[in-house]
């Protein structure tokens, strides 16, 4: 087997230099937030994370359509590999968040509807993953995947506007809000350089692991084919 | 714990949780492409 394409190589490479940069921006150029301090920096980690996994579930929702639609495999190979990655992503928001939590709000967690329903949507895609890791019929778990990850995605836009909704400890969205970005022009660039990076990484991740996918596949296939010659 | 202490604690669990889950990926890629190898060596010295 491969040490993987050079597509993937292109793509981790990228993500590495464009991440290296945006944190040497984010921590050592750009000055501290005129409020907050320097604890402010973790926004270049925390905002980028919980983009990077919008973008993963959103993969996943897609995926999961056209597999319930065209039934095909590879399809659920992506949406598997997707939502194991938004996972990973989703932890590390509701990580940094907590530590960013602490020092300006004085808790590492607060039942504020913003953070329940990030904590949710975590909890949503590791009911997902446990779905298809135990299931014994591969074929329905792919099915109820797909049907599970099609629901789990409408918290996805609760979130993003639980904060216009409700009253809720968690500040508004800074960028992706109507008007522009409300942040300094100086901040936006470490941040767009960490955005490109987790989405190249993103990218990088999931090329692998849905090598991995093929890989099972194909050996799934192999054990068939052996076991119908006895 | 003072602002960088934070910082620190923030950007060093991010990094552990990328190149864990890299590693863990890289790891289990390694295995699933062995053990297929190994089985179609197999199947194909049965094959003859």
């Amino acid at each position: 087997m491969g040490r993987g394409s050079l597509v993937a190589r292109i793509l981790g490479g990228a993500a590495g230099l464009l991440l290296a940069t945006g944190l040497y921006l984010g921590l050592v150029v750009v000055p501290p937030d005129a409020v907050q301090g320097d604890v402010q920096r973790i926004m270049y980690v925390h905002v980028p994370s919980i983009v990077t996994a919008y973008i993963a579930f959103f993969v996943v929702f897609c995926t999961s359509i056209l597999y319930l639609w065209k039934r095909d495999l590879r399809l659920d190979a992506v949406a598997v590999s997707s939502a194991e990655i938004g996972v990973v992503f989703t932890g590390i928001t509701l990580a940094t968040g907590m530590i960013w939590g602490k020092p300006t709000w004085g808790v590492w967690w607060t039942w504020d509807a913003r953070l329940t329903l990030t904590a949710i949507l975590f909890t949503i895609y590791v009911g997902y993953l446990m779905l298809r890791a135990f299931a014994e019929e591969p074929l329905a778990a792919a099915r109820y995947g797909a049907v599970l990850a099609i629901l789990g995605f409408l918290d996805i836009p609760l979130n993003h506007l639980a904060v216009y909704w409700w009253r809720t400890l968690h500040q508004p969205s800074s960028i992706l809000r109507p008007g522009g970005p409300s942040v300094a022009s100086a901040m936006l660039l470490p941040l767009a350089m960490n955005f490109a990076g987790l989405i190249l990484l993103f990218a990088y991740f999931l090329v692998e692991r849905v090598r991995l996918e093929r890989i099972r596949h194909r050996t799934a296939e192999v054990r068939l084919t052996r076991g119908r010659r006895g | 714990m003072g602002n960088w202490g934070f910082v620190g604690l923030a950007y060093g669990l991010a990094l552990v949780a990328l190149v864990g889950y890299l590693v863990f990926l890289k790891g289990r890629l390694r295995g699933a492409g062995e053990g297929l190898a190994a089985l179609e060596r197999e199947s194909g010295r049965r094959t003859r």
